[in-house]
């Protein structure tokens, strides 16, 4: 029931956002690949960051963990300002989920084993617990069957769905999605967007970067648009879907289908 | 020419205890060296310019020097210079694991480069720190990716072993040559000296093409 989803942000305010971004800017070297970005996640929101390649929306993504440190403008975390140096980052990192393009799976683990990394090596928990738990993510996904299997002997889409549970292990408080489907064959794209869709219906603060227009626009509750490191324009999926108001947002969607 | 292969068995029992000290030395020797060169690397990629610059001077400065020259340098300088001495097998063992270090230790640092970046994130997105990420995302499949290298310095060090003979100790080589010496029985000597080795250091390289197949990661 995606229509149950809230999509009127106009009711929440007055909440603190799960996720505030204030003027958050990232060069790497002489290119600047984010221009000063402010915008907000709210609890429960999926929110879609969608654009041109190199428009920075990973890197984005990249600063909300601290995988990348900003060199300007500062991110919240329920209201906490996250620090920014590496070691600060690591606890926070903990409550964050994050989801790579190409999976990232630890090759010399198996399924199981790498849904059980983060409760056993990070968590601590006693290795028959970490396993319980692991076999419950690995359930949610639909993958117990293949709890022994190492991600080599999976499908892309299998490995995707393992690498979504690994990351729900840490019980993460907003998970992270970085272009989750661009590195899968067209017919396993739909089972892990599934997952993902299952997740937001159960209320997972998600941040998505996507090519995957269908998902933003039926399960996106806030719609982000960027390029050069800057945000076009953000809205309902309807308003930026619909009607679009800047040029570069229909400039955008023109490109995406081919009409020769 | 007459040829009397008696003389090989009349001293199986030397040469065989010839055998069991180079296994000895090869064994200890890699026990020390593949630790040994794992902290070299990890001090050379630690980011701490001490340790770093340490790590390089040790590994280039015995890397390139002859090992017989290690061998001579342990056992008649160190001595002198130091005060530290050494029976002839542990000055062996020493100047086998310096330079068996030093080759590790790039073997190992190229091994630990070759992991991809997302491999680290997917770690450090789940929290882990960086000892974390080392010892359990990058080393272990780092040390898979790099066995055959491993296997090649096994079998270089198996055969290196014999330059410790210079310095009396009684490994395969030392023993074959003292019977060589003691009969006269060159070629015999030599023969066995080569076939023992051989069938030695075969089943080794056999051995590690399968250990390389078993454990090797694919992705």
């Amino acid at each position: 029931m995606i229509e149950a989803r809230s999509k009127t942000r106009g009711a929440e305010t007055g909440s603190v956002p799960t996720v505030a971004y204030h003027d958050v800017k990232k060069r790497f070297g002489n290119f600047v690949a984010l221009a000063g970005v402010s915008m907000e996640v709210r609890k429960g929101e999926v929110v879609c960051l969608i654009g041109p390649s190199g428009s920075g929306k990973s890197t984005l993504l990249r600063c909300t963990n601290g995988l990348e440190l900003i060199d300007g403008g500062e991110i919240t975390l329920d209201g906490e300002h996250l620090p920014n140096d590496w070691d600060g980052m690591r606890r926070i990192r903990q409550r964050m989920g994050m989801v790579f393009q190409n999976f990232e799976l630890f090759p010399h683990k198996t399924a199981l084993g790498n849904v059980m990394a983060g409760p056993k090596n990070v968590l601590k928990q006693p290795r028959k617990a970490a396993e319980h738990r692991a076999m419950e993510f690995l359930r949610k996904v639909g993958l117990v069957d293949k709890a022994t299997s190492y991600p080599a002997q999976l499908s892309g889409g299998q490995q995707q769905r393992v690498a979504i549970a690994r990351a729900l292990a840490m019980d993460p408080e907003i998970m992270l999605f970085d272009e989750p489907t661009s590195a899968l064959d067209p017919e396993t794209i739909g089972e892990v967007l599934n997952v993902m869709k299952q997740l937001a219906e159960e209320g997972m603060t998600m941040i998505v970067v996507t090519h995957e227009m269908t998902f933003a626009r039926r399960v996106g509750d806030w719609i982000v648009v960027m390029d050069r490191g800057a945000i076009v324009e953000q809205g309902s999926p309807e308003q930026i879907f619909e009607s679009p108001t800047k040029e570069r947002t229909r400039d955008f969607f023109s490109h995406l289908v081919w009409t020769g | 020419m007459n040829y009397d292969w008696s003389v090989v068995w009349r001293n199986a029992d030397v040469l065989w205890e010839g055998t069991k000290v180079t296994v000895f030395l090869a064994v200890t020797t890699m026990a020390m060296a593949i630790p040994g060169g794992i902290a070299l690397a990890l001090m050379r990629l630690s980011g701490i310019r001490t340790l770093s610059i340490g790590s390089a001077l040790f590994v280039e400065f015995f890397r390139n020097l002859p090992l017989i020259l290690v061998i001579y340098t342990t056992y008649y300088i160190l001595p002198v210079a130091t005060g530290l001495r050494f029976s002839p097998i542990a000055t062996a063992i020493v100047a086998l694991s310096l330079n068996v270090s030093a080759y590790n230790s790039e073997t190992f640092r190229a091994g630990i480069a070759s992991i991809r970046q997302g491999q680290s994130d997917a770690g450090y997105a789940l929290g882990m720190s960086r000892f974390r990420v080392m010892i359990d995302v990058i080393l272990p499949q780092a040390v898979r990716r790099v066995l055959p290298v491993l296997a090649s310095t096994w079998v270089s060090l198996f055969k290196d072993t014999s330059l410790v003979s210079v310095i009396s100790v009684g490994d395969l080589a030392f023993e074959s040559m003292r019977v060589r010496s003691q009969t006269f029985r060159v070629l015999e000597m030599l023969t066995a000296m080569a076939v023992i080795y051989w069938m030695l250091g075969y089943p080794q390289a056999k051995l590690v093409d399968w250990i390389n197949n078993r454990y090797r990661v694919s992705e």
